[in-house]
């Protein structure tokens, strides 16, 4: 278990590093913050919907913060695939799954935390309709910031099956690159679930991209109840067993049909 | 026109490239396909959705989306040098090989790279231009294809030039600059919609500073028969020559800066 941790505590400090790159980054996604919130409130001004403008621009704006955490990947590791480099880590005596898995989740946390705090205190700042708005209650921020933990594991696993299919076509913009973009379209960032025809709703939040930001926003923002809590965050919790196992098995059957050549 | 043969030689040679790997050349157009499918998907959520947003109806939605994936990625594809590798370029040093030939670096850069995969991009942007103008009853005429072809052109000049300004930040901060982005990138996802939507910071911005209003969306309202900003109608063939101009001037400054380039090495 310490090994684990200490890949984890490694990654967490490379991620605090280059601190120029990120204040760029966070201006950038601040400005695509506002162009987005800028287009809702026109569509809105001409066709209020049942759900309000204040619950569209906090959506957005979490989603904006925690951008990093759904897209982040370890850029290191596809290179040590490509160029046959992996077969080092064979050699450690940890399983290599969970080894990728906390490295994976460090750099997630540290990457979007340090971007995501900025943002969520500057869209705090913003009007009521621009910015983000306060928890419907005290109950439905707490359960929101729990359903946020098994959201990121949720993250993880999925970023380890992305991995684990790039291993195969060692080419990360094949298949992988589909299932970042079905994640990008199904977790609400391209469009927020709650804006998606009600019919798709019934069966998109199911899934296991809405486990990740869509449910924890929706409780958050009250779309959820807190009384709902009940079965989202053990469905939650499901998806995240069900995700990990599956990678698990990915990266197993990887590891027997591996060929390391001489050289 | 010596210049032009070599840039279409280098062209030619830079596909056959690409074709070597073709089950993944393929596979790669087909990720694309579906990426621009995705965003498309968004703007006909939001027609499903919001019907409309001021005077602009659902086919007017798809004709603006249309145009910008047009023009956004037929830059990519005949001018990836700029639009993707510059950076990497000037950090690895291979910008240093150009300075030896007889040819502008400009024009050596423009011809180090193309995205072909971008094709299926362009295709799913033709294909939203033609369902948009069905919706909206748009009657073809000459001039409207020409204004049209005008507005897609000059669009990919201004293009260009506005990643020609990530190219001059990065000769001289050898890093690239993420927040460049936020104008190149960014005017794609703001000026996917009509501009006279957003309130006057955002308008201004993208009508006067990266004036995609002026190249893309005066000449498609005015096709679609609704002017923007109730210009008239000579405006949707003058204000798009701003693509032009802001090129010029990019090339200008990039060739100015150029004389501060400091190799990095190898």
């Amino acid at each position: 278990m310490r090994a684990y941790f200490s890949a984890f505590r490694m990654r967490l400090r490379l991620e605090t590093q280059y601190r120029g790159a990120m204040i760029g980054g966070i201006l950038c996604q601040l400005f695509f913050g506002i162009i987005l919130v800028a287009l809702y409130r026109a569509l809105y001004a001409g066709r209020p919907q049942p759900i309000p403008i204040e619950h569209v621009t906090t959506y957005v704006w979490i989603q904006q913060s925690l951008f990093r955490m759904l897209t982040s990947t370890d850029v290191d590791l596809y290179d040590k695939i490509r160029s046959g480099n992996i077969s080092y880590d064979l050699c450690r005596p940890v399983s290599m799954y969970w080894f990728y898995y906390f490295r994976a989740a460090a750099q997630k946390l540290m990457g979007s935390l340090m971007r995501g705090a900025p943002m969520i205190a500057f869209a705090a700042l913003l009007p009521r309709g621009w910015g983000i708005t306060a928890p419907d209650s005290l109950p439905a921020f707490a359960l929101s910031i729990a359903a946020l933990f098994p959201g990121f594991l949720c993250m993880c696993a999925l970023e380890n099956i992305a991995i684990g299919v790039t291993m195969r076509t060692l080419d990360p913009r094949g298949i992988s690159g589909m299932l970042s973009l079905l994640m990008i379209t199904f977790s609400g960032n391209l469009l927020p679930l709650t804006l998606f025809p009600d019919r798709w709703q019934a069966v998109i939040r199911w899934l296991p991209y809405s486990q990740l930001l869509d449910a924890p926003i929706r409780l958050y923002t009250g779309e959820y109840a807190p009384a709902e809590a009940v079965w989202i965050i053990p469905m939650q919790f499901l998806w995240a067993a069900v995700l990990m196992g599956l990678g698990m098995w990915l990266w197993d059957s990887n590891r027997k049909r591996l060929i390391v050549q001489g050289g | 026109m010596n210049t032009i043969k070599l840039y279409v030689r280098s062209m030619g040679m830079l596909m056959k490239s690409h074709m070597q790997y073709t089950s993944s050349f393929i596979l790669q157009m087909l990720t694309q396909l579906v990426m621009e499918g995705g965003e498309m998907l968004a703007v006909i959520l939001v027609v499903d959705r919001f019907e409309k947003v001021n005077q602009w109806t659902g086919g007017d939605l798809y004709f603006f989306f249309g145009m910008m994936s047009v023009s956004f990625y037929t830059t990519e594809i005949f001018a990836r040098g700029i639009t993707g590798d510059f950076p990497s370029m000037v950090r690895t040093g291979r910008l240093d090989t150009l300075m030896l030939r007889p040819r502008t670096i400009f024009f050596q850069v423009l011809c180090s790279g193309t995205d072909p995969r971008r094709i299926t991009c362009i295709a799913v942007g033709v294909a939203s231009l033609i369902i948009g103008s069905r919706m909206s009853g748009v009657e073809w005429s000459v001039l409207k294809a020409l204004a049209l072809t005008e507005a897609v052109l000059m669009s990919c000049m201004l293009i260009l030039g506005l990643f020609l300004i990530e190219a001059i930040f990065s000769i001289h901060s050898v890093k690239s600059v993420e927040l460049v982005n936020a104008i190149t990138y960014g005017g794609r996802s703001a000026c996917q919609y009509p501009t006279d939507i957003y309130p006057r910071p955002l308008k201004i911005l993208f009508t006067v500073v990266a004036p995609f209003a002026l190249t893309m969306q005066v000449p498609a309202a005015w096709i679609l028969g609704k002017p923007l900003y109730g210009w008239p109608a000579w405006t949707a063939f003058v204000t798009p020559l701003s693509g032009a101009a802001v090129l010029a001037l990019m090339i200008v400054l990039f060739n100015r800066g150029m004389k501060y380039y400091r190799s990095t090495g190898s």
